[in-house]
């Protein structure tokens, strides 16, 4: 069954939180600069929705969700 | 509108529009969302200006490293006179474009990570408590915006930021100083250097008496090792106070009046206070208090949905337009707090969005469960046309806002 994979950018993130408002178990804020934290770069199909939501809403875009075969 | 590409720069419409209608941004926005989402126009010294009223033009634009941010720039398009004053006086990172705008922003986002902003939330709830026991005990007819409106983001911004709760008055005379329409461009300069020069002192006091709060945080991590300068801060402080002022408070006074104003949407929020979260997105989407924000100037020629922007023409990403863009939101005037409108852009988009939008949510969230909680039966206690709106202001809100329950 195909699947989806999530890759953050640190360099772009503006810690602006939204990811962890949407996902908390899936990203995290560094503790010393807000920065985004990966906690599962595979979250599984019942965090899709709030993941994709995640990627929609991150401002600097430093979110992707990418097709795994 | 259709082709128009502004050649003839006294031919274009004079900007910003009035804004006659407490509920609906000026007609004019619509209209150019269905003839020429990115709209030509002129400002007060015949600069010619684009105003991007669609959402997908909004957020790539705001992506757009072909347009910059940086407020000092000469040809940074302002809305008035008094506002470039303020422009060449800003030198928080707002107004910078990358890598100094991150150089600088990155020193102040943990303050506001998700987790610092849930960790506040009883303390919120505490303090919105003591304000509505206040409100009780005297009894109603209340202003609800001077009562809790513009108290709470105070009292907040006070203990998180570590401004003395007496000096709020002052602070609040600076932001709206700032954000006025109908100002000489000398008043606008006076109110925005003189609260710099108001953080520049709250940093000395600090510096001798540190406490548990952001600015102690800062000056020890930051400006203690040199890496941040006394001055820089003080821009930096002077940013963040007039922005945990003034919009929040703007929100709880028009967000209350919609909702007054919708008795079906009321109902269903105190019927269901799960709801908030959601009608606290639409609320923030049908209010949009920032009027004329973000903007930007184009630093190379660029061809946008058929309209051709020049190098120097100023551009305005109109967040009243965008969050009622038909194709991002249907039946965008209807107000519907069940809807998901999180897309919408009233906190801007890119990397300057809204520092403090955490911090916003969480006083919003706890607003508009608490009110009603308390007085159920909490409603307007003027007519709707005696209910005073800051048409005169960048910043959309009320004056005042008479209830009783």
């Amino acid at each position: 069954m195909p699947g989806y994979r999530v890759e953050v950018d640190a360099t772009r993130c503006i810690g602006s939180g939204q990811c962890v408002a949407r996902a908390a178990d899936v990203f995290d804020q560094r503790e010393e600069d807000g920065i985004v934290v990966l906690l599962l770069a595979d979250p599984g199909p019942a965090r899709r929705d709030a993941v994709e939501k995640a990627a929609l809403l991150c401002p600097a875009q430093a979110i992707s969700v990418a097709e795994v075969p | 509108m259709g082709k128009d590409h502004g050649d003839d720069i006294d031919a274009l419409p004079l900007f910003p529009f009035a804004r006659t209608d407490p509920f609906h941004p000026p007609a004019q926005y619509a209209e150019a969302r269905r003839q020429c989402p990115v709209s030509p126009v002129r400002l007060w010294n015949r600069q010619r200006a684009w105003l991007l009223t669609r959402l997908a033009q909004f957020r790539s634009v705001l992506q757009d490293r072909r347009f910059s941010g940086e407020f000092a720039r000469p040809d940074f398009p302002a809305v008035t006179e008094a506002r470039v004053a303020i422009d060449k006086a800003e030198r928080a990172f707002v107004g910078m474009d990358n890598p100094r705008h991150q150089h600088f922003r990155r020193m102040f986002t943990r303050e506001f990570s998700h987790k610092r902003m849930m960790a506040l939330r009883p303390r919120v709830e505490a303090i919105a408590a003591d304000l509505l026991d206040r409100m009780e005990r005297e009894g109603p007819p209340a202003d609800l915006v001077e009562d809790l409106a513009v108290k709470l983001p105070a009292l907040v911004m006070c203990e998180l930021f570590g401004s003395p709760y007496e000096d709020h008055d002052y602070i609040m005379r600076c932001a709206a100083g700032r954000h006025g329409l109908r100002q000489s461009p000398e008043e606008a300069a006076r109110s925005a250097s003189d609260l710099v020069a108001y953080c520049r002192a709250l940093i000395d006091a600090k510096e001798r008496a540190p406490a548990d709060d952001m600015l102690s945080r800062v000056i020890a991590e930051f400006v203690l090792p040199g890496t941040l300068g006394r001055d820089e801060l003080a821009d930096i402080c002077a940013m963040i106070l007039r922005a945990g002022h003034d919009t929040t408070t703007n929100m709880i006074g028009v967000g209350t009046l919609v909702l007054f104003q919708h008795p079906e949407q009321l109902a269903r929020l105190k019927a269901d206070p799960s709801l908030v979260e959601r009608a606290v997105e639409e609320l923030l989407r049908y209010v949009t208090p920032v009027q004329f924000a973000p903007r930007r100037v184009a630093l190379e020629d660029v061809e946008l949905c058929g309209a051709r922007i020049r190098k120097g023409d100023g551009v305005f990403a109109i967040a009243p337009s965008a969050n009622r863009d038909e194709e991002a939101f249907p039946d965008p005037d209807r107000l519907d707090i069940g809807r998901d409108a999180s897309q919408h852009v009233s906190f801007g988009y890119g990397i300057h969005q809204c520092l403090g939008q955490g911090l916003a949510r969480i006083e919003l969230h706890v607003v508009f469960t608490a009110l009603f909680a308390r007085f159920p039966g909490l409603r307007l206690a003027c007519r709707l046309e005696d209910v005073p709106f800051k048409y005169d202001s960048q910043i959309f809100g009320a004056y005042r806002l008479p209830v009783e329950w």
